[in-house]
């Protein structure tokens, strides 16, 4: 075995590029495959992940402290079957003013304030997203997804915090963090410090269990000492998962496009220095290597470089992971991912059995020839493949030569050029399908009211929900409105909540009044819009409703439970993906249904284009005064975080496409490099050698580009249902129908342009080689 | 009468080698000769052959073709040189596999953008010319050595080089072959073609050039005009290893 060691690692000096050419492949294969898995396998229970990674909490407590002394709210941590226990941390409830630079106004919200000397912890590992920890009072961590960001102001009273970080909790422990000698400061007679506690227990994997644990926690304190019911991570989840749902179709179709486009490349590669090195075998042979020798030579001279490859690849996968899986976290709304250890496992191993099973039967093939044969067979000219193609090309006189001789190129290796086509098309699907997929996206941010209607005015009246207008306001709001130029058109909004019998979730009920309900950008799936007649008790619904209430566009209904029931006739099916049930109607059948809320709430307000919606809001606030609210929507982040995804996903995939091809053109420079001299020597420019080569890649491209379409589409026209029916909803067919005739032209070229990109390295450099170097190649 | 090929001072030295492939080399060749380069193998002489196409860079010296500073040129305008200056003959024909004897020959004229028809026409004379226009259709793989020898001298005509270039032209054919070749090579220079032969075989290059320049470790061991009707050639130099 020391011999065919011995030939395997001579041959690797000997063939430097072959080795490098194999080691980067496996590496980018290996590092592929680990964000593919990694991305998979987080797609599978990314809360539950992300709760052990954070040390999340079975049960958060909240205590009170003139209740439960605190030896006896510590003691708990010592009760059977607790595992971790952190706590106990002075809390308060809040009512405070937020300010965020550059939105004009503050909004009133209550929060929940945990005072933590440092985010890490036995249990609830937080996750600091942005900024700092507060160092000094008077600073705050705010809870991801609160819209604040670093710079913003909290105002409790007369204290004015500052935000220094965003931190991320996984069960949502409170909305922000303070140091523990604030919370004092914040407290008040009518919000007492109270302590909070969190446990992990040893049972904690069903509500029963849960149930269980609390019921022993109440049993160690004295009576009322425990504040509300402790809140059991079981909820959080369940609520968390049906968030994720949506997204994980299109993160699985991109992780297996990954998956299959790196076990492409591997195969491509080693089947190509198994080729190149059967002559090799024959001098081996010839010189009393057995059969077994040769084979383990051939083997290890694969192994040996991709073995490095492997290793350098799962290092490389788990450094790429990062940002694809802080992106996924954002997207699903979870503290943090990481790759699992058994994918870092293995892959890479895998890898290396992929690798080393692509060249055993190509070697055991050599090693059964006779010496002459291999080296016949390794030297003689190559098979006949691809001479009709030569012959029927150089006919071909409206196209330069050099093209011409590029065009026939893949027809001399049949199987490897399909194995390149197989990557270029992967990766040309996966860009048509992330392009689709952005659009569709798209698609949900404009067909939404923050879009559609981005500036809405309400009365300033915080913290008492949304009171509705008198005429008089009303008025004055229409008339500042109407003396904007830049109002486009707007609506009257007021909101309910309507009971539904047999059900225990009730629907909100939207009116939307003064002007064309589509208006409000969203778009129906089916049916139209209702009537604002009065006396019509027309509804448009979301799918949710129509599927929890067994109805459908057309159906009557009756509203409401108890003794007051409204029916009402369905009349179209909005798309608004969600939890909710909802239930859009005119300001009339709303006052029919609910005959509380007869005036509207809020007006929400479409501008002229081109207009920025806080300056708008800025105007007409200060037409206003200060006993109106006038916002701004901001956009939506969370989409924002899966554009960003499915950009990085779709460029990894494209790049990682174009090194396949970068490995077939350097596996056919190398195959062709005395060719390549011979071309040089009579009169082949550089240029003419690079248009050559690309030409030899560019046409595959260009079809697998084109195939690539439907395929792409199909996928995208496959996902985004499901993606809809993760989100409780049906689509409308612009959802699915986002492709322009001239996007789908240019999708075309994505292939092209992947397998351009990834010839034009290695043919550059056989342009540069100087002629009598390319002849000398053997 | 001004040299067409003109080689000043011409040093090649490879990376890692211990002494130059080419040392110090300073020849002239007329238009309308006939010159064989001879020495052992490793004398230089492949090297020599490579400087004067352009297919190589000097490490030093300065190599002259037609007036043309090869060594200074760019790949780009080495090639365009190669295109019309010079025709290249190689000892193992270096034709392409997948293409057939026409399609090898029209090579170098269609890379030249010479209009299909006219490059057609170019190589179907050379073709019969050189008797070899019955397998214009066939494939190397399927001709005899002394074929594809023909076929590699028409492709190297093509384009009508001013040079012709022919490194060991008889080294891979049986010995009547190379006695066809070297009277094909012959004729060539008798009706005007410049020619610059690389051989290790003296009766070869006695038989078929006017003048041989004699190649040991990199250097000019000698500079022989044969006289009209001479076929004794100068006896070649030992390289140095051998001299010891």
């Amino acid at each position: 075995m020391s011999g065919a060691f011995a030939a395997a690692h001579g041959g690797i000096r000997g063939r430097r590029l072959q080795a490098v050419i194999i080691a980067v492949v496996v590496l980018a294969a290996t590092a592929t495959s680990v964000v593919a898995l990694g991305l998979l396998a987080n797609a599978n229970g990314p809360f539950d992940r992300a709760f052990a990674r954070q040390n999340g909490a079975d049960v958060t407590a909240v205590v009170d402290p003139s209740v439960a002394t605190l030896s006896q709210t510590t003691a708990t941590i010592r009760l059977p079957g607790v595992t971790a226990a952190a706590g106990p941390y002075p809390a308060v409830s809040v009512t405070a003013q937020v300010t965020v630079p550059g939105v004009p106004g503050s909004s009133s919200d209550s929060l929940r304030l945990v005072g933590r000397s440092s985010p890490g912890g036995p249990v609830d590992d937080l996750t600091l997203d942005q900024g700092s920890w507060p160092a000094n009072d008077g600073q705050l961590v705010m809870a991801r997804g609160t819209g604040v960001f670093p710079g913003s102001t909290v105002t409790v009273g007369t204290q004015k915090l500052t935000v220094v970080g965003i931190a991320e909790s996984v069960t949502n422990t409170a909305d922000g963090w303070v140091l523990p000698s604030e919370v004092a400061a914040l407290a008040g007679r009518s919000n007492p410090a109270q302590a909070q506690m969190l446990y992990r227990f040893a049972s904690a994997g069903s509500t029963p269990q849960i149930a269980g644990d609390i019921a022993r926690l109440r049993a160690a304190l004295p009576r009322g000492a425990l504040v509300n019911s402790p809140v059991s991570y079981l909820g959080v989840r369940q609520s968390e998962e049906s968030n994720i749902a949506p997204w994980v179709p299109f993160i699985i179709a991109f992780g297996l496009i990954a998956l299959v486009i790196s076990v492409l490349i591997v195969v491509n590669v080693v089947s190509g220095a198994v080729t190149a090195g059967t002559a090799r075998i024959g001098v081996l042979k010839s010189i009393g290597f057995t059969p077994a020798q040769l084979v383990a030579s051939y083997v290890l001279l694969v192994a040996m470089p991709a073995l490095g490859g492997c290793a350098a690849g799962a290092v490389a996968g788990n450094l790429l992971a990062i940002p694809l899986l802080n992106a996924n976290a954002h997207v699903y709304q979870v503290g943090a991912l990481s790759v699992p250890d058994w994918v870092d496992v293995a892959v890479p191993l895998a890898a290396l059995a992929l690798t080393v099973a692509g060249a055993v039967p190509s070697a055991l093939r050599a090693g059964r020839m006779s010496a002459i044969q291999a080296i016949a067979s390794g030297r003689a000219p190559r098979s006949s493949h691809g001479y009709l193609a030569h012959r029927l090309l150089a006919r071909v006189n409206s196209l330069p030569r050099a093209v011409t001789l590029g065009l026939a190129a893949p027809f001399a290796r049949p199987a490897r050029t399909m194995m390149t086509v197989a990557a270029v098309l992967f990766g040309a699907v996966a860009v048509t399908f992330g392009a689709g997929l952005a659009l569709s996206l798209d698609r949900v941010v404009l067909d939404n009211p923050d879009t559609a209607l981005p500036v809405s005015v309400s009365l300033s009246q915080a913290g008492q929900g949304q009171p509705s207008m008198a005429a008089a306001q009303q008025r004055s709001v229409v008339s500042v409105l109407a003396a904007q130029d830049s109002t486009l058109h707007y609506l009257t909004q007021a909101d309910g909540q309507v009971g539904l019998a047999g059900l225990s979730d009730s629907a909100s009920v939207t009116a939307y009044g003064g002007g064309n309900p589509a208006w409000t950008g969203y778009v129906l799936i089916s049916g139209r819009w209702y009537s604002g007649s009065p006396g019509a008790a027309e509804v448009d619904v979301n799918t949710l409703f129509l599927t929890d209430t067994g109805t459908s566009v057309g159906s009557a209904y009756a509203l409401g439970s108890g003794r007051h029931r409204f029916t009402v006739r369905i009349v179209g099916e909005v798309f608004a993906p969600g939890k909710n049930l909802d239930i859009y109607t005119s300001p009339a059948t709303l006052a029919a249904i609910d005959p509380g809320t007869t005036e509207p709430q809020q007006y929400d307000v479409a501008i002229r284009p081109g207009i920025s919606p806080p300056s708008y809001a800025n105007a007409v606030s200060s037409a206003l005064g200060g006993a109106y609210q006038v916002s701004a929507s901001g956009g939506s982040k969370a989409l924002d975080a899966v554009l960003t995804l499915v950009a990085m996903l779709t460029i990894l995939i494209a790049v990682v496409a174009g090194l396949g091809v970068l490995n077939t053109i350097a596996l056919q420079i190398r195959e062709r490099a005395h060719d390549i001299g011979v071309f040089k020597a009579v009169g082949m420019t550089p240029r003419q050698t690079l248009a050559m080569i690309v030409c030899s890649v560019a046409f595959v491209g260009l079809i697998a580009g084109i195939v690539a379409i439907p395929a792409g589409v199909y996928l995208h026209h496959g996902v985004v249902p499901i993606m809809a029916h993760a989100a409780n909803s049906g689509y409308p067919l612009s959802l699915v129908s986002v492709y322009a005739p001239w996007q789908l032209a240019l999708l075309g070229l994505a292939g092209l342009v992947i397998a351009v990109a990834g010839a034009l390295g290695p043919a550059g450099w056989a342009a540069r080689t100087r002629t009598a170097f390319a002849l000398r190649a053997e | 009468m001004d040299a067409l090929v003109e080689l000043e001072n011409v040093t090649k030295r490879y990376e890692g080698a211990a002494a130059p492939a080419v040392a110090g080399v300073s020849l002239a060749v007329a238009p309308g000769e006939a010159v064989a380069l001879m020495g052992p193998s490793g004398s230089g002489k492949s090297t020599l052959l490579n400087l004067i196409a352009g297919m190589d860079r000097p490490t030093a010296g300065t190599v002259l073709v037609g007036g043309e500073r090869v060594d200074a040129l760019s790949e780009t305008a080495a090639a365009r040189f190669r295109r019309g200056q010079v025709g290249m003959i190689f000892q193992f024909f270096n034709l392409l596999d997948d293409m057939t004897v026409l399609d090898n020959v029209l090579l170098p004229a269609r890379l030249a953008g010479v209009p299909a028809a006219r490059a057609r026409d170019l190589a179907g004379d050379l073709l019969s010319t050189l008797r070899i226009a019955h397998r214009r259709d066939a494939y190397p793989a399927r001709l005899s050595g002394g074929e594809r020898q023909r076929v590699a001298i028409a492709r190297a005509l093509v384009n009508r080089p001013a040079l012709l270039l022919a490194d060991e032209p008889t080294g891979a054919v049986d010995t009547a072959t190379g006695e066809a070749i070297g009277e094909l090579l012959r004729d060539l220079n008798d009706s005007g073609q410049t020619l610059i032969l690389v051989t290790h075989n003296p009766d070869l290059a006695a038989r078929y050039s006017r003048r041989v320049i004699a190649i040991a470790d990199g250097r000019i061991a000698s500079d022989t005009v044969l006289p009209s009707g001479e076929t004794t050639p100068p006896s070649p130099p030992a390289p140095s290893g051998a001299r010891r």
